[in-house]
């Protein structure tokens, strides 16, 4: 139960008041109707007394009243009727919401924060405008602060509602005021008709309503007097005539309207009457929808809804002198029968008076009344209670307790035997039998056995509870015996709350009376109204100690079918109850909160059953209950709707479907539908409002992106379009990162090698990955493509229509000046997927300006210069169209005769020709424009020769194409255009070459300037591609210093063919260039040498041979340049001197033929080859040699040794410091027979590789360390000298002459001199074995 | 018997819940969500001395017109919410805890399952045709 304004303590008393009729005459009517109030209505602010009262009990103990109220209202002969009563509690309760906007009340229980809107929190608390220490306080006191005045209007009004009944007193009237005007004719004459009215009324048998208390009802006489209007002498006197005639006791002279209404207001008069005539509304209804009207206004308020005004009915004369005619009730008291039929316009005055209610809450009570006649009223009223009624009630409390005390005396069981006999009078006059038969006994007004019963309610009105309870107690044992239940349970609900009121709380509260008496109401007296006042003043009562749950169960219980408003009052209390526990019961409340709005909804107060559903949102919502927050939604969103709330419709419904609906697709389907026809609504009444937010589909937001630009043009044809950028392709972030370097390596070199500080990489897509801090850049009459990812989450489909964006533009500093800007497609034409590893190809590339503004500095970027060339400067720039070029040969080929076969053709070329070694950046490659111009519309056609890379797979090569507009735009500088190629690689050739010394001594120069390169060529294609056999046409060498000389061996078939899987080898012999021809070169010539094995000649030395041949070296060099930095730098010069006797180098270039058969049509297939030669007697390969993945090592846990490189030169190296050769005829005769011994002269050839000078030891004794090499070497001995030491210089020869002695003929092998050599002006350290020059056999013969 | 069976989760959000389908649904969602109520006041009436050695079977958590409501607490403080028909006058004490005790290996062979993440929906068929044996045996 919520929490309420008034404790209980107040609220019980405050519920049963004495009550006073009010009978006044129509002049007095009149005057109190000129301050638009009837007279119980101009009483009613002042009917509570501001001082205590004191008054003796029977036993003559003094008994204190504080706080005494007393009811007046005008006299009603007809009950309320139950239908009246309904629609009046509906309207209180429809009237009374929570404002909106006040702050939140928040209850914390477990983890939940509920939020209760509340109102008289600011009202009640001081500390209201701090709001933490509103929250702190609610905390600590565990308390719910939360009230519901809904419910408390609804429980004032139904208790003042509540129908006299027979089988109680409480609300029966005990003293009644006669009113007369000073103004009237015959005042005394008036008052004694008024009297017999109240006598005829009370004691009539015609009339079973009003109730009264006692038999001789209390009259008190009121003289009202218009101060401003009437005679104040004469009022005077006639109120002397009434202290005459009723006693000064019984009297009361009140003056009122001391100013007249259209006075202007120069004070500020309170209206007191304000808070109470909205509530009091009951006393009128009362009155206007009494009996027989009813009837007929069920049958005619339709159509009899004219509007008349109810405080100005008495226009209505109906010509008897009837004083108060103005009322229905008199009209009915009055015998005139045309009143009676009348009904029909009072059901006017009925209805009417609701609608004037309605419409003037302007009108001003009071108009006519000072502040004196304020307290004058207030004077009255504490007159009238002192003076009059508590007097009254002390008198017949006594009266009531002697006839109690002088019937204690009878016996118990005469009493009882008594009641047997005279059981026949007990059964009431108008003997209803439904009554008797669901309530047991009746009995009639005046019954003995009810005195006990009007003294205990006599002593409860004037708060004399112990004496009340004492007297419910006696008589409710009473009425037990006699099985009058009705009786019974009143005794027992009010023995109880007696019982509670107790000062000092003698006994603790009888809970089990009040449920006894409930039980009895609803389930024996069936009468559901007295079961519910029974529950809502127990509820009320527990709940102010603390058993909540004892309360709402009560609560509970009197839910039932018959009443939506109350069951759903009654549940929302409980509902309050469960979440005010000691350990607060949050799911509970929340599922009474869900009853009570649905009854709230059966009961037709959508608001109500709006705001109990969203409070019961807090509980369920985010929690996981899926399935009940989805129906709660649902409701608070069709609530919301015949509440026309639209927008909080729209939203309960979007909830509903962003969700993550665990519903079933019909049920979605129809959610779908509601919001729609919701969202229509809304939508229609303001057409012109903001958009609304779509809850569906699901924008995935981060996944947006913007890109600027067209898209990318379809092939067409042989033509292809770069591919530039666009939406399909994926962000990645390694390729962005690629572009990006792309782009800042063309700016650098642009800029002549620094980046500007405010570059920024051109950004053609914005997406989550991007940097969108900056405002991009776009180009006037190009186009912005938006992507926006939608997610549908429901399991129906969605059908999106219409899907517009929008967008504004906000002109920013602009210049105009962007539609100058540049911009240039590009086309491939021809353009392979797929390529042999190696293959060469020429395709075609066209740059068109399709811009109003010439474009210039054409470069492009690629991270695989080795790829493509646009040819070379030499090269005749021949822009054969595309078509011509079929089945043509991709190389410059020049006839040759077949017997310059075996020897080389040379030529030389510098690399500088080639676009190699102009700067570090060999990537950035210019595009060799006809004329650097580009103009508007113009388009050139280049062709691009395209090498194969040497891995198989597939290659995906970034192309940034760079250019500038001729005028130098601020903000776009240069704009790029990005192709990726994506390239598939299949396995052709395999070559492998290895360079070693020549040992003859065929140099004329007689320096050891002669070697043999071996190249062995595999086909290793595994033709899938369709290869049949592989040609090699051509092998060339490239080098500064060194070239190839001639063939040495040359196979039979002079096309060196190479079928799958063959191996082919070929051996050539390279001579160094002539010393002049190197001189008159630069350093970055190279001359070309070409052996020929076919009969064309393909210049190497021009493009596109040497074009690959110079990308390939300088990619080559920059992976071998990281190994060169991880050497040490402390590498002493000697040992690079070493080093150096081994280099050499010589680069070999193999092409080939490949002879392909693709769709029955075979096809010749060109292709070159690189071997880059750097080392002696180091083999080289033409393709990076896979490495074995590594076999997992065992984990070892140890630090490794630091292995720090020894600048030592490995051995393989130092040997190769002096080159060792023997020179002796190959086989001798020799006549043993006559001469045992034959010598035979050899010459060692001695000479030093490197620049330096070296020390040699030459040692002749045989190494006897292996017994098998002695074997083999036969036993001869050298003659002379064993050992000697020579010096050698700078590449210098030396021939030693020595004689070897043989005394056998055999094969002898000559090798075995052992040749140490260290470098003169080093110590010994680096002296070490030379070479073990081959074998050198000679055979000795014997003649 | 049973005509809904959920698995409640220590946050108090479902796990599991399945009921009959000839029945509203959304009637047992509420029934059982507002069950915690009552879950929550039984753990904590048993005072934590007594936590250690309680019994894991709540017995009647509360009565409605049609039906009752069973509970189930596992150490780690996963609830089980049973709901039969009132009119079910065979179903004892006895009889529900067995019930439970089956529910509950069963969520623990849910439990032990490694592709299972705690907290998440429990979609186990094994669990699922277990919990429809459970519902079946009435009728």
């Amino acid at each position: 139960m919520a929490q309420c304004v008034q404790s209980v303590q107040e609220l019980i008393p405050d519920s049963f008041v004495p009550c006073v009729a009010a009978l006044c005459s129509d002049d007095a009517e009149r005057l109190t109707r000129l301050n638009h109030l009837s007279f119980a209505e101009l009483l009613k602010p002042f009917t509570r007394l501001t001082s205590e009262v004191h008054m003796r009990d029977p036993n003559n103990q003094l008994h204190i009243i504080k706080n005494l109220k007393i009811a007046v209202s005008n006299i009603i002969t007809q009950p309320p009727q139950p239908g009246a009563i309904r629609k009046l509690l509906s309207d209180v309760v429809s009237g009374s919401q929570p404002a909106d906007g006040l702050v939140a009340n928040v209850i914390t229980a477990g983890d939940y924060d509920l939020n209760i809107s509340d109102r008289s929190i600011k009202a009640s608390v001081p500390w209201y405008s701090n709001w933490k220490d509103t929250l702190m306080e609610m905390k600590e006191s565990s308390l719910n602060t939360a009230t519901t005045p809904w419910f408390e209007s609804y429980r004032e009004t139904f208790l003042q509602s509540m129908p006299a009944s027979d089988h109680e007193f409480l609300n029966h009237y005990l003293a009644c005021m006669l009113v007369a005007s000073s103004s009237e004719a015959e005042p005394m004459e008036q008052f004694g008709k008024l009297s017999q009215e109240q006598h005829r009324i009370q004691h009539n048998n015609d009339y079973s309503y009003p109730k009264w208390f006692i038999p001789n009802t209390l009259k008190y006489y009121v003289l009202l007097h218009d101060v401003s209007a009437g005679d104040e002498q004469r009022a005077e006197s006639i109120y002397e005539e009434m202290k005459q005639k009723y006693g000064t006791q019984g009297c009361y002279l009140l003056k009122i309207n001391s100013r007249t209404s259209n006075q202007a207001s120069d004070e500020q008069i309170p209206d007191p009457w304000s808070q109470y005539l909205q509530k009091n509304s009951i006393q009128n209804q009362e009155s206007y929808e009494d009996g027989p009207c009813t009837i007929s206004s069920n049958k005619n308020s339709d159509s009899n809804l004219l509007s008349l005004d109810g405080l100005d009915n008495e226009v209505k004369v109906d010509g008897l002198p009837n004083n108060f005619r103005a009322h229905p009730l008199q009209l009915d008291s009055s015998s005139d029968p045309s009143n009676n039929i009348d009904g029909p316009d009072h059901v006017k005055s009925a209805s009417s008076l609701h609608e004037t209610k309605k419409a003037n809450p302007g009108i001003i009570h009071g108009a006519c009344l000072t502040l004196t006649d304020h307290d004058r009223i207030r004077q009255f009223v504490q007159e009238f209670t002192f003076r009059g009624l508590l007097p009254h009630i002390e008198k017949t409390i006594r009266q009531l307790n002697d006839q109690l005390i002088s019937r204690k005396g009878l016996s118990r069981s005469l009493f009882s035997a008594t009641k047997k006999w005279f059981s026949g009078s007990k059964v009431p006059e108008k003997s209803i039998n439904e009554l008797k038969n669901t309530s047991g006994l009746l009995y009639p007004p005046e019954a003995p056995e009810l005195q006990i019963r009007k003294m205990a309610d006599l002593c409860f009105l004037v708060q004399h509870y112990d004496l009340a309870y004492s007297c419910y107690h006696t008589a409710k044992k009473d009425f037990l015996n006699d099985q009058a239940m009705l009786y019974a349970a009143g005794a027992l609900e009010m023995a109880a709350v007696s019982a509670f009121l107790q000062q000092g709380a003698a006994r603790p509260y009888p809970a089990h009376y009040m449920d006894t008496a409930i039980q009895t109401y609803r389930d024996i007296c069936k009468n559901m109204i007295l079961a519910e006042r029974c529950v809502l003043l127990s509820a009320e009562i527990l709940k102010s100690q603390s058993k909540y749950s004892e309360a709402a169960a009560l609560l509970i219980r009197l839910t039932s079918e018959d009443s939506d408003l109350r069951s759903a009052l009654l549940l929302e209390q409980a509902a309050h109850c469960f979440i005010n526990m000691k350990s607060p019961m949050v799911r509970k409340y929340a599922f009474h909160m869900i009853l009570a709005g649905h009854r709230f909804s059966k009961a037709g107060q959508k608001k109500h059953a709006l705001r109990c559903y969203c409070q019961a949102m807090q509980v369920y919502k985010g929690k996981g209950w899926s399935l009940a927050e989805d129906h709660i939604n649902f409701t608070i969103g069709r609530q919301s709707y015949t509440l026309r709330q639209l927008d909080n419709a729209v939203s309960a419904f979007r909830h509903i479907l962003i969700n993550e609906s665990k519903q079933s697709a019909a049920q979605q389907g129809s959610f779908l539908r509601e919001y729609l026809y919701v969202y229509k609504n809304v939508s229609q009444l303001s057409p012109d409002g903001p958009l609304p937010q779509l809850p569906l589909p699901y924008i995935n937001s981060s996944a947006t992106r913007v890109f600027f630009g067209h898209d990318r043009r379809p092939a067409d044809g042989e033509k292809q379009a770069a591919t530039h950028v666009s939406l399909d392709q994926e962000y990645d972030n390694e390729s962005s990162q690629q572009w990006r370097e792309l782009e800042e390596q063309v700016v650098a070199l642009v800029n002549k090698g620094v980046i500007p500080p405010n570059f920024h990489p051109t950004q053609y897509c914005l997406n989550s990955f991007s940097d969108n801090s900056r405002f991009p850049l776009a180009v006037v009459e190009e186009p912005i493509t938006v992507e926006v990812a939608f997610r549908n989450p429901l399991k129906v489909p969605l059908l999106l229509t219409n899907l517009s964006l929008l967008w504004k533009f906000q002109p920013k500093d602009c210049s105009g000046k962007n539609d100058e800007e540049v911009k240039e497609l590009v086309f491939f034409i021809h353009f392979p997927t797929g390529l042999l590893c190696g293959e060469i190809r020429k395709a075609y590339v066209e740059f068109v300006n399709v811009s109003k503004c010439p474009l210039t500095g054409l470069k492009v970027v690629c991270k695989r210069p080795e790829f493509f060339t646009f040819g070379g400067n030499t090269t005749a720039l021949t822009p054969l169209s595309p078509s011509a070029s079929e089945n043509c040969s991709a190389y410059k080929t020049v006839v040759t005769e077949s017997t310059s076969v075996c020897t080389a053709l040379t030529s030389s070329a510098s690399s500088v020709d080639f676009g190699i070694g102009i700067g570090s950046q060999p990537e950035v490659i210019p595009v060799p424009l006809p004329d650097t111009v580009l103009l508007p519309g113009a388009s050139v056609q280049l062709p691009l020769w395209l090498r194969g890379p040497d891995e198989e797979g597939v290659h995906e090569i970034n192309f940034l194409f760079y250019y500038e507009s001729v005028k130098k735009l601020p903000k776009i500088r240069h704009r790029i255009l990005r192709h990726t190629a994506v390239i598939c690689t299949s396995r052709s050739l395999n070559a492998r070459a290895t360079v070693c010394r020549s040992n003859s001594l065929e140099d004329e120069e007689g320096r050891g300037g002669n070697m043999l390169v071996f190249v062995d060529v595999e086909n290793i294609n595994t033709s899938e591609a369709g290869v049949k056999e592989f040609h090699i046409v051509q092998v060339s060498s490239s080098s500064k210093h060194w070239k190839l000389q001639k063939s040495v061996n040359l196979s039979e078939n002079k096309d060196a063919k190479l079928g799958s899987r063959e191996k082919g080898k070929f051996c050539f012999k390279a001579i160094r260039c002539k010393e002049k021809e190197v001189a008159t070169q630069s350093s970055e010539d190279y001359t070309f040498a070409d052996i020929i094995f076919g009969n064309e000649q393909i210049i190497s030395s021009a493009s596109p041979c040497a074009d690959f041949f110079y990308r390939s070296l300088s990619s080559e060099l920059k992976k071998a340049q990281p190994s060169a930095h991880t050497e040490k730098q402390s590498v002493e010069d000697a040992v690079r001197l070493i080093q150096k006797c081994s280099e050499v180098d010589l680069n070999v270039v193999i092409l080939w033929k490949a002879y392909v058969v693709e769709d029955s049509k075979q096809l010749i297939l060109e292709g070159q080859h690189h071997v880059i030669l750097h080392t002696v007697g180091k083999e080289a390969y033409s393709s990076p040699q896979k490495q074995e993945p590594p076999e997992m090592e065992p984990l070892k846990f140890f630090r490794p040794e630091n292995t720090a490189v020894s600048s030592r030169p490995s051995v393989e190296q130092l040997s190769s410091l002096i080159k060792t050769s023997l020179h002796y005829p190959e086989s001798l005769n020799h006549p043993f027979h006559q001469k045992s011994l034959c010598l035979v002269p050899v010459t060692l050839l001695l000479s030093n590789c490197s620049k330096a000078d070296v020390d040699v030891i030459v040692d002749l004794r045989h190494k006897t360390t292996s017994p098998e090499s002695l074997e083999i070497h036969g036993s001869f001995t050298w003659l002379g000298q064993t050992q000697y030491k020579l010096q050698l210089k700078s590449e210098e020869i030396h021939s030693l002459q020595l004689k070897a002695c043989f005394v056998h003929t055999g094969v002898y092998n000559l090798g075995t001199p052992r040749v140490f050599a260290k470098l003169s002006d080093q110590v010994t350290v680096f002296e070490t074995s030379q070479q073990n020059s081959m074998p050198a056999l000679i055979i000795i013969n014997n003649v | 018997m049973a005509v809904c069976v959920a698995v409640i989760a220590k946050e108090n959000y479902p796990l599991y819940i399945r009921s009959v389908p000839t029945e509203n649904e959304l009637k047992f969602h509420y029934m059982v969500h507002t069950s915690l109520d009552v879950v929550d006041e039984k753990i904590s009436a048993m005072g934590k001395a007594l936590v250690d050695q309680r019994e894991l079977y709540l017995g009647l958590l509360y009565p409605t017109e049609d039906y009752k409501v069973y509970g189930y607490v596992t150490n780690s403080k996963v609830k089980f919410v049973m709901v039969v028909d009132s009119s079910n006058t065979a179903l004892r004490d006895n009889e529900i805890r067995s019930m439970f005790r089956k529910l509950h290996n069963s969520y623990t062979d849910v439990m032990c399952n490694p592709f299972y993440n705690p907290g998440d929906r429990i979609q186990s068929r094994a669990f699922d045709s277990m919990v429809t044996s459970m519902m079946i045996q009435v009728c």
